[in-house]
């Protein structure tokens, strides 16, 4: 599998836009600029979202209007991320792929799919009990904090993408090796 | 303030006062000199235990970073939304009060967040960002975004938004919206002039 994303990987390297994109001067700043500020608009009202359900914001509004009403910029948001993170990925794709960093932020994004799925067909049944309560009910509270969590180690990783602490191109345990996808006499890095 | 001895229109004459300041501030040597003189207090930032500790170990900057970014997560949602509500674009059945005083909550627990991570971070690079103009840059977008926030927004905010000229409204959202997009842009300009 490792030997697939890196084949993967190499092939995305080798192509021109690829290059391009790379060795910008000014538009990989422009997409990794906007993927950072675009935090704000996604994460932000998702945060909203979380902490009303925590019942730590908007304690007096019913739970599903705030869910509803901040739903939409929430995804805009979203997909603007993913089309500028599908595209930072482009730009460095050998690295990436091989970043331990990036895989758990890939692990973790499908974490929060599914517990956002989870949560929000949890609501649906039985919003219309608690709708008013200033603090949704446990189960829904578990998935707020679940999501407020996995969002947070989400951008941790993000982050720590940035440094080569356990980069392949470093001596490092086996595990760490495998882990993060590094092949025995690569020449791509 | 209709009490103080300016009159009803104390918070004008203070805000013009105020400008003037800043222009007089910023277009005589007093700038220039001002630079020096906060010299030793940037070298001193570098010699503190938040200094040592971003200078020490890269992960400990980078997770306080990342604790910055996730404030200004909240920052930019608690904005968003209230003025989003004062424009009419979200949130639209729910009363504009009760949002924009929610959201000031939440911005001001962002702020604390934010200002303290940025303090933590500002002491690791402290020599660093003393010569970057995009540093100054934010710290005057900051200092621009809270002094609007809480001496001209909040209180005009806190009468009846139906007493309020709209057209005014909707400027007060919109700087408020550009005025924290600017601060969260150049600190993202200081990760490019490094």
């Amino acid at each position: 599998m490792n030997e697939l994303i890196y084949g993967v990987a190499v092939w995305l390297d080798d192509t021109t836009y690829s290059a391009l994109l790379h060795e910008s001067y000014y538009m990989y700043n422009w997409v990794e600029s906007t993927h950072v500020l675009t935090l704000m608009v996604s994460l932000g009202m998702l945060f909203l979202i979380d902490l009303r359900m925590l019942g730590y914001a908007f304690p007096d509004v019913p739970a599903s209007k705030i869910a509803d009403r901040l739903f939409v910029p929430m995804i805009i948001g979203f997909v603007i991320m993913f089309i500028t993170g599908i595209l930072l990925f482009y730009a460095v794709p050998v690295r990436s792929a091989q970043s331990l960093w990036f895989r758990i932020k890939m692990v973790l994004l499908i974490a929060c799919a599914v517990n956002a799925f989870v949560l929000h067909r949890r609501m649906s049944k039985s919003v219309s009990s608690w709708d008013q309560d200033s603090r949704a009910p446990s189960r829904i509270r578990v998935g707020a904090w679940l999501s407020l969590g996995f969002w947070s180690v989400v951008v941790i990783c993000g982050r720590f993408i940035a440094y080569d602490w356990l980069d392949c191109i470093r001596d490092q345990p086996a595990l760490i090796d495998f882990m993060a996808g590094c092949i025995d006499g690569q020449t791509r890095y | 303030m209709s009490n103080s001895i300016l009159g009803p229109y104390t918070r004008t004459i203070v805000t013009i006062g105020f400008i003037i300041l800043v222009f007089g501030f910023s277009f005589t040597n007093f700038r220039s000199d001002m630079y020096v003189v906060i010299f030793p207090f940037f070298e001193w930032m570098e010699t503190t235990w938040f200094g040592i500790i971003g200078k020490t170990w890269g992960a400990a900057f980078a997770f306080v970073q990342t604790i910055h970014l996730l404030g200004l997560a909240l920052l930019g949602g608690s904005v968003l939304a209230a003025e989003g509500r004062i424009l009419g674009l979200l949130m639209v059945d729910v009363p504009a009060k009760t949002i924009v005083n929610r959201c000031h909550t939440l911005l001001s627990w962002s702020l604390i967040i934010t200002i303290s991570t940025g303090v933590f971070m500002a002491c690791g690079v402290a020599l660093k960002i003393y010569y970057l103009p995009v540093f100054w840059y934010k710290m005057l977008a900051l200092m621009a975004g809270v002094m609007f926030h809480f001496l001209v927004r909040r209180p005009l905010l806190e009468h009846d938004l139906e007493t309020i000229n709209p057209i005014i409204l909707r400027m007060t959202a919109v700087s408020s919206i550009l005025v924290w997009f600017l601060v969260a842009a150049t600190g993202r300009w200081i990760g490019f002039s490094g």
